[in-house]
């Protein structure tokens, strides 16, 4: 159940992120000090957090009054084998031993919400954690993980669950917005598994950052999914981005390899904790990436695109 | 003579109706002054006729907080409450220690009757007891309807009256009840069912669960209507022409299961099937259901206004968890107030006053349906008290600051809230803003 320690947002004395280069940890920290909170960001150059000998040399970084972000993780387009789970896996081991011996004032996982089973309905924080595959395996023992140590050693902790993220920045080109951009503007197309009627929930990684500002500032506790509760499908969002692209973009389809499964969120809760948090319109967050990844093409008017099925591309 | 011990609402209404019925009641609790306040009239409790019922059979009927007085009758009922956990399971130590004390203060051959709800399981524990014990007592169970805010219309009128009977000591089905009890039951002129202990327990659990998988249900389309664009309401009357779902079935779509006693009995079928190995999955759905129709009001409240303007104001019509009663136990409205701590939150109800202190400081109750919609953004109706039907939309319009009105019971008309130029938003229905001429 989530419960706010502060229920007056209050600035923490410094955050330390841990995966201060990734994805989420780079737009963290940005909005972070743009907000002039005091952090530290970690990443893999400064300390290997797959190394045993790390917890040693972070135990000695951290302060009883940081607030400890772990959003460090070898995401599945660097493998999604045994080895990268048990690497995930250690990273965990190493910040658990670190805060056995360093308590934080707080702790927030960034997991996935690949813990919940592919094709589980209406998904809260009440469904089962049933994950299908090892990455989702990992997230979930990483959460355990950090639960019973941060537990052990009387920090409060946060797990998030965030659904899939996009933006700008984004390296890892997975199915959905981050991919679509890249396609359209490289190649002028979006290619759809199907005819694209999977529905998904996608959250601005700016959104994830804004409200795990706001987990920090209230010392939130307990585990909370990160999802619009507005799930769309992959046609709509392409039929989205071409409409965002101001370059012509031609829609494919091809022939379905595996059933249509639908992901949907129950928000409840995250409206519960936060009643004003707004997500950003999935249009608005789609032009915002073009802005940044073209701004000599966002001022123009954005043109018809085409769609066309497998046999005809 | 007929006695109850343990005035509780259901003991309050049940002593009153069996005085209605011509009968001499003495109604005992040990709350010297709630038997002093009772026999004058003032009743702790609201229901509909209560008081010009009691003011045609106050003759015949007697408080005493003296526990030994109860000698005196033939049948001696035990209606105290049966209070529940935040788990909602029942403990029964309460139960145990009145029976207890019931039985050492009953003449010999007094007829015990158990009206308080029961697991399945207790009465006979206790039947043995008293069987192993001296004193010539024998007990029954009766299954209690109460209905909060109907509860003096079934007492004096019920359907059917289920008696569970020690039927393995008599051997003889149907059981034959005593005289004594007999007659007064043939007073209600209804059908009255002996049946075994554990049969007429885990009745009153049946009837309950076919009203929750009622609900269920209905919640359940209602919401698919939301998102397909059908109008849960002009399917209903459909299915109360199909002879196997009934006109008095339960379709009307609601805020998930409130008021307690459901949820007390799903605890208990659950609690009951973990411990025999029986298969009752389908509970954990219903709970699932039921939780995600509560919040159907704040994740509108949230899409329609908290997510939109800064500083709302909202305001809320109906505390109780249904109409006719001032009960707030598990309201919708409740987990409303709780979920909306920090915002401006302005109430009113004819009957349930919550205390304040138990409640954010942003939420005040007023004396009136207007003045609580006074500058507010969004009114939601969480009990569709009728006396709401009499409000004209245009009053609300012109009180209110914004145009939201969230009306999951329909307690308003929708027509006549968009005509006048508010977004109305009803269970069961999708959205639709625009003005209908």
């Amino acid at each position: 159940m989530i419960q706010h320690l502060q229920p007056r947002a209050t600035p923490p004395a410094r955050v330390v992120v841990l995966g201060g280069t990734g994805f989420v940890g780079r737009d963290l920290l940005g909005r972070l000090s743009t907000l002039g909170v005091d952090t530290l960001g970690l990443s893999t150059r400064d300390l290997d957090l797959t190394e045993a000998s790390s917890a040693g040399r972070l135990q000695a970084l951290l302060r009883g009054t940081d607030a400890l972000v772990f959003a460090a993780a070898l995401t599945p387009d660097k493998g999604k084998n045994a080895r990268t789970m048990m690497r995930n896996l250690a990273m965990a081991q190493t910040v658990c031993a670190a805060l056995e011996r360093a308590p934080c004032a707080h702790v927030v996982c960034i997991g996935s919400d690949a813990v919940y089973a592919d094709g589980s309905a209406l998904i809260s924080e009440s469904t089962p954690c049933a994950a299908d595959a090892l990455y989702g395996l990992m997230h979930r023992t990483r959460e355990a993980l950090i639960a019973q140590a941060a537990r052990q050693a009387g920090s409060p902790v946060l797990l998030l669950r965030p659904c899939a993220l996009y933006g700008a920045a984004d390296p890892h080109n997975s199915y959905g917005p981050n991919r679509f951009l890249r396609s359209a503007r490289c190649e002028g197309r979006i290619a759809l598994f199907g005819r694209g009627e999977e529905k998904r929930d996608h959250v601005a990684v700016g959104d994830l950052s804004g409200l795990i500002i706001h987990c920090l500032a209230q010392r939130t506790t307990g585990t909370l999914n990160v999802a619009t509760g507005q799930a769309v499908s992959f046609a709509e969002l392409a039929d989205l981005m071409s409409g965002v692209w101001p370059n012509p973009v031609r829609i494919e389809y091809s022939e379905r390899q595996s059933p249509v499964v639908h992901r949907h969120f129950d928000t409840t809760a995250l409206v519960r904790a936060f009643p004003a948090f707004t997500f950003t319109p999935l249009r608005e967050g789609l032009r915002a990436m073009v802005r940044e990844v073209a701004p000599q093409l966002s001022n123009r008017a954005p043109q018809a695109s085409t769609i066309s099925t497998a046999k005809e591309a | 003579m007929i006695g109850f011990a343990g005035l509780s609402h259901l003991g309050i209404v049940s002593s009153i109706a069996a005085a209605t019925k011509g009968f001499d009641v003495l109604a005992y609790d040990p709350d010297a002054a709630l038997c002093a306040a009772l026999a004058t009239g003032r009743f702790p409790i609201f229901e509909p006729c209560l008081d010009d019922t009691f003011a045609a059979c106050r003759n015949r009927l007697r408080f005493t907080a003296d526990l030994r007085e109860l000698r005196e009758c033939d049948v001696t009922y035990l209606s105290v409450d049966v209070p529940t956990g935040p788990d909602n399971r029942s403990d029964v130590g309460l139960l145990d220690e009145r029976l207890a004390h019931l039985a050492n203060n009953s003449a010999p051959g007094t007829i015990l009757v158990l009206l308080s709800q029961a697991p399945p399981g207790f009465t006979r524990r206790w039947a043995e007891r008293l069987g192993n014990a001296s004193g010539d007592l024998s007990l029954f169970y009766q299954v209690e309807t109460l209905v909060f805010g109907r509860a003096l219309e079934r007492a004096l009128r019920p359907e059917r009256i289920i008696v569970g009977c020690d039927v393995l000591r008599s051997l003889t089905l149907p059981a034959r009840l005593p005289a004594a009890y007999a007659d007064f039951l043939a007073a209600f002129g209804c059908p009255v069912f002996p049946m075994r202990y554990e049969s007429a327990e885990l009745a009153k659990i049946a009837i309950n669960m076919y009203l929750v998988s009622s609900v269920s249900v209905t919640n359940t389309l209602a919401g698919l209507c939301e998102r397909l664009g059908a109008d849960w309401a002009e399917i209903v009357p459909t299915l109360r022409l199909d002879p196997r779902i009934g006109a008095n079935a339960y379709l009307s779509p609601g805020l998930g299961l409130s008021g307690g006693n459901l949820e007390r009995d799903l605890a208990t079928v659950q609690a009951l099937a973990n411990e025999h190995g029986a298969e009752a999955g389908m509970i954990d759905a219903w709970l699932v259901n039921s939780r995600h129709r509560r919040d159907w009001a704040l994740r509108l409240l949230h899409s329609e206004v908290l997510s939109r303007f800064p500083d709302p104001t909202i305001a809320l019509w109906g505390l109780a968890y249904k109409p006719d009663t001032a009960s707030t136990k598990n309201a919708p409205a409740v987990a409303l107030i709780d979920a909306l701590a920090g915002i401006p939150l302005r109430a009113y109800d004819p009957q349930a006053r919550l205390v304040a202190a138990e409640h954010p400081d942003s939420f005040v109750q007023l004396p009136s349906a207007l003045e609580a919609c006074a500058g507010a953004d969004a009114l939601a109706i969480l009990t569709p008290w009728p006396e709401f039907r009499a409000i004209p939309a245009a009053s609300i319009r012109e009180m209110m600051r914004g145009r939201t009105v969230i009306d999951p019971l329909a307690a308003l008309d929708g027509m006549c809230c968009r005509r006048v130029g508010l977004d109305y938003f009803r269970l069961g229905e999708p959205a639709a803003k625009e003005v209908l001429v």
